[in-house]
């Protein structure tokens, strides 16, 4: 009992990780329709900006402040200048534009701050804690209350301010929404900031976790956080984190007591084939 | 114009012709890397060691009355990209013969290529079977994961007396075979001084030790065997210590990085013990020369990669100087024949026909967050391929 309960915990990391990533995906598919692949490379920037900035001032804080703020100029550029000018064609045009901006961020990176692995040695404020005899170390801790905050706030302005209701207008008809005098394009850019600046949070978060800053950590999240907001139903923020956290447990439980070295990738891929095959608008999406 | 024209074209022709003239008089020895891409730092290491290589030859005459020229093109650690570029050092450059510098992907894709074309290769860290078994013209100046397994297991027994042993391996052809040469010899050679207690897989994209650390816990061993590249095993480390698992942790050479450290942290990399090919304690003065000119020269510890990479080039050097031929089947025949060569990872004692190299194994422990001097594998028993 006490294994699964810590592999529980473990899971449920792992899942607040892909949810954090996740989030900003769901968002701008919800607002745009188009497949944000280089969210991923937003994410990537995330966790060098928060590194340097951390080197240079050794505030957590001025490092989540000012990665966050970086990382939602960085969204809003990719909107105005490669997304917006391209949403006339084919959704396939912004997707292969969005891949090619991902591939070139991973090189710039690695031309800018080199091909090696840096490292984040910062250690956020959490306690180890206890609970009958299970402990929860102060890295799962970080990422728990972290992912809960994140998601209160996201939760509030959504469900609980103009804004939110604005958003979600735009979300499910941007022309009608237009007409009911919403300025779609703000509702957007706003969109944007919102979820490149949680990419940053989740960049720096895994940065310290895991211990490293590398120029291609966001190819695996680029394809893997696609096949969740799959099975959360397209454009579902809570439908993408119910899967995220579905898929940290289940990656977990699988390796705890499977032990059949399947690529935790896999998984991702085999629910989102199964979610296209029964059920196609996904856990929480509205069929349209 | 149209006389503008000739000329400027006659100008070009003369530059290409003095381009040309200007290659007969080197040798070149082509490399391929992976400059880019998820394997760039290792890359990297290859490119900043043969450098080194190439400074000290020239700087020493050349071969053969000739100045020595490396080709170095970046397969992002991509077969399909190393294929071309393969044909491209043959056809184009003209290479006599070529330091395999990236991973085994790209490496076993392209030995076919030189021994169909009568260029020797020596691979440098590549550890798939392939590599070599495309035929004679292929070597290999790293390990094989058996060999690895048997003397990371040789270190477990022998050296840190471990009893029960859990096994952490990567789903990979190294790991797997690593895995099996470790479980052969506590199988077989260990007269019952260790059992394992568990073995578990992980495949090679994971980030995420902790499921497996934690069962690892409850099987409660003396000693954790864990397999990997330095960004798997620095994590591994890291996690277990927070999981306050207390037991050894061996690694092989893939954790042959200072990134080690680095990601593992300091105080959890402290007692970390890995198999390898390079010694940092190695009293002689070359290697001694290497590292800190290295170190100096590139800001960043060498690893076991450049170091690798480095004595492929200078076997091929000394081979061709030896057979006193910049042709293929002399330069393959000298290095099948190389005896004894002085190499930074230690004496190059030979080849087997296989093409596989046999040296001793290295054991390095990490003290004040530097790899040092643990112990060394000799028994010939063990480090045969």
């Amino acid at each position: 009992m006490q294994l699964f309960l810590e592999q529980l915990l473990n899971g449920i990391a792992m899942g607040s990780i892909y949810a954090l990533v996740t989030l900003g995906l769901a968002l701008v598919y919800g607002v745009m329709r188009i497949l944000h692949v280089a969210h991923a490379a937003v994410y990537t920037i995330g966790a060098y900006a928060g590194l340097y900035l951390f080197g240079a001032t050794g505030s957590l804080a001025v490092a989540f402040l000012g990665s966050m703020a970086i990382c939602a100029a960085v969204g809003v550029i990719i909107e105005r200048f490669l997304y917006f000018p391209l949403l006339k064609y084919p959704p396939f045009v912004p997707l292969i534009g969005s891949i090619a901006v991902l591939l070139s961020i991973e090189e710039a990176a690695r031309l800018v701050a080199g091909p090696y692995i840096l490292t984040f040695p910062a250690k956020l404020p959490f306690p180890d804690v206890y609970v009958g005899g299970i402990q929860i170390s102060s890295g799962l801790l970080a990422i728990y209350v972290i992912t809960a905050a994140v998601l209160l706030v996201l939760w509030y302005i959504t469900t609980r301010t103009e804004l939110g209701l604005a958003m979600r207008a735009a979300s499910q008809d941007a022309v009608i929404a237009g007409t009911m005098g919403i300025n779609s394009h703000a509702i957007i850019t706003i969109t944007f900031v919102i979820g490149s600046a949680t990419a940053a949070i989740a960049g720096i978060l895994v940065g310290i976790y895991y211990n490293q800053v590398y120029p291609t950590m966001g190819t695996v999240p680029a394809y893997k956080t696609l096949a969740l907001i799959v099975v959360g139903g397209l454009g579902s923020v809570p439908g993408a984190v119910i899967a995220s956290l579905a898929l940290g447990m289940a990656e977990t439980l699988l390796i705890g007591y499977a032990n059949i070295p399947l690529p935790r990738d896999a998984l991702a891929f085999i629910a989102m084939i199964g979610v296209l095959m029964w059920r196609s608008e996904g856990l929480l999406g509205s069929s349209r | 114009m149209k006389w503008k024209g000739i000329a400027s074209v006659a100008v070009a022709v003369c530059f290409v012709w003095a381009g040309m003239a200007g290659a007969a008089e080197t040798i070149k020895i082509g490399v391929l890397a992976p400059l880019t891409g998820p394997a760039a730092a290792d890359g990297l290491s290859v490119q900043n060691s043969l450098q080194l290589a190439l400074e000290r030859v020239n700087a020493e005459g050349g071969i053969l009355g000739q100045k020595v020229e490396l080709v170095i093109y970046d397969d992002r650690s991509e077969a399909k990209d190393a294929i071309g570029l393969a044909r491209k050092l043959i056809e184009q450059d003209k290479i006599v013969a070529f330091v395999g510098g990236s991973y085994s992907n790209p490496t076993r894709a392209v030995a076919p290529i030189f021994q169909e074309e009568k260029i020797p290769q020596v691979a440098a860290y590549a550890v798939h079977p392939d590599v070599t078994k495309a035929g004679n013209y292929n070597f290999r100046n790293g390990f094989l994961g058996k060999v690895e397994g048997q003397s990371a297991a040789y270190a477990a027994v022998k050296m840190l007396k471990a009893k029960r042993i859990s096994l952490l391996t990567s789903d990979n052809d190294f790991g797997r075979e690593l895995a099996e040469g470790f479980k052969s010899y506590i199988a077989t050679k260990a007269g019952g001084a260790a059992t394992i207690v568990s073995a578990q897989v992980y495949p090679m994209a994971e980030k995420d030790f902790r499921p497996y650390l934690t069962k690892i816990k409850q099987d409660n061993p003396d000693l954790i065997l864990a397999s990997g590249y330095y960004f798997q095993t620095g994590p591994t480390v890291k996690q277990a210590r927070e999981l306050g698992i207390k037991a050894t942790i061996v690694g092989e050479e893939g954790a042959d990085s200072p990134k080690f450290v680095e990601i593992a942290g300091p105080q959890a990399a402290e007692g970390f013990v890995i198999v390898t090919n390079l010694n940092r304690d190695d009293k002689r003065p070359e290697v001694q020369k290497f590292l800190s000119t290295y170190e100096q020269r590139f800001k960043i510890q060498p690893d076991m990669v450049g170091a690798s990479a480095y004595d492929a080039f200078m076997i091929i050097v000394d081979s061709i100087k030896r057979a006193k031929s910049t042709k293929g089947p002399d330069i393959r025949n000298a290095i099948a024949s190389v005896k004894n060569f002085n190499g930074l990872t230690g004496e190059i004692k030979r080849f087997t026909a296989g093409g596989e190299v046999v040296k001793d194994v290295q054991v390095q422990i990490v003290k004040d967050g530097r790899f040092r001097y643990l112990g060394v594998v000799t028994d010939p028993d063990v480090i045969t391929p």
